[in-house]
């Protein structure tokens, strides 16, 4: 197994996947090392790609229109965590603005195209990824219940 | 592959998001966590939902200094 399987295996968007459908998955994905502070997703934007820590944080915030219109953090995400899910999926605007928050933030950026073309290929890996993304949504969410956020 | 822990790490007593991440180990009441620019204790660790193969998923309170 590669480098970045061994790192791809350590999320648990992957957890369940064969060897053989890491490297596939591994094979879509690009690098992006970012300094502390820099935009990767802005709330409205078109999107089309999910991200993964693999070092350094991000942190996620939001908008709320309205007379108070202040961005608010809402969570800091560290490694092995994802962001850009939503867009994945709904294929709607970005829902959150996200910035690295460390040097030398490391992430793996996978397209929404590659990616339906590798699950409509590959139906066991579509399931195995979309289960662990909905088990990362409602584990998002608990955490939000928990900070009252 | 040996576990991993994935921690909601919610700051007490403050507006605070606080964070979720990995780790190798489970914290533990008095560890020191690093979340954006500032560092926090562990001060309560809980199990959030029950694991599921290596990934293990806890709830731990912090708070700063």
């Amino acid at each position: 197994m590669g480098d970045l399987e061994t790192i791809l295996q350590q999320g648990e968007l992957f957890d369940g996947l064969s060897a053989e459908e890491l490297q596939s998955i591994a094979a879509i994905c690009r690098e992006k090392r970012l300094r502390a502070g820099e935009t990767i997703t802005r709330q409205g934007e078109e999107g089309d790609e999910l991200f993964i820590v693999c070092e350094g944080a991000v942190e996620v915030s939001l908008t709320v229109p309205g007379p108070d219109s202040s961005a608010r953090a809402v969570v800091h995400l560290g490694r092995g965590q994802i962001f850009g899910e939503m867009a994945l999926v709904d294929q709607g605007p970005r829902s959150a603005t996200v910035r690295s928050t460390a040097d030398n933030t490391l992430l793996q950026a996978m397209g929404r195209q590659e990616f339906m073309d590798l699950c409509e290929r590959n139906h066991h890996l579509g399931y195995v990824v979309m289960r662990n993304m909905a088990a990362d949504l409602s584990f998002k969410l608990r955490h939000r219940n928990l900070t009252g956020r | 592959m040996p576990a991993i822990f994935k921690v909601s790490y919610v700051v007490r007593g403050e507006d605070h998001p606080g964070a979720i991440l990995n780790t190798e180990q489970a914290p533990k009441v008095g560890d020191r966590v690093r979340i954006g620019e500032r560092e926090f204790t562990v001060v309560e660790v809980q199990e959030l939902i029950p694991p599921r193969e290596d990934f293990h998923f806890l709830h731990a309170t912090v708070k700063g200094r």
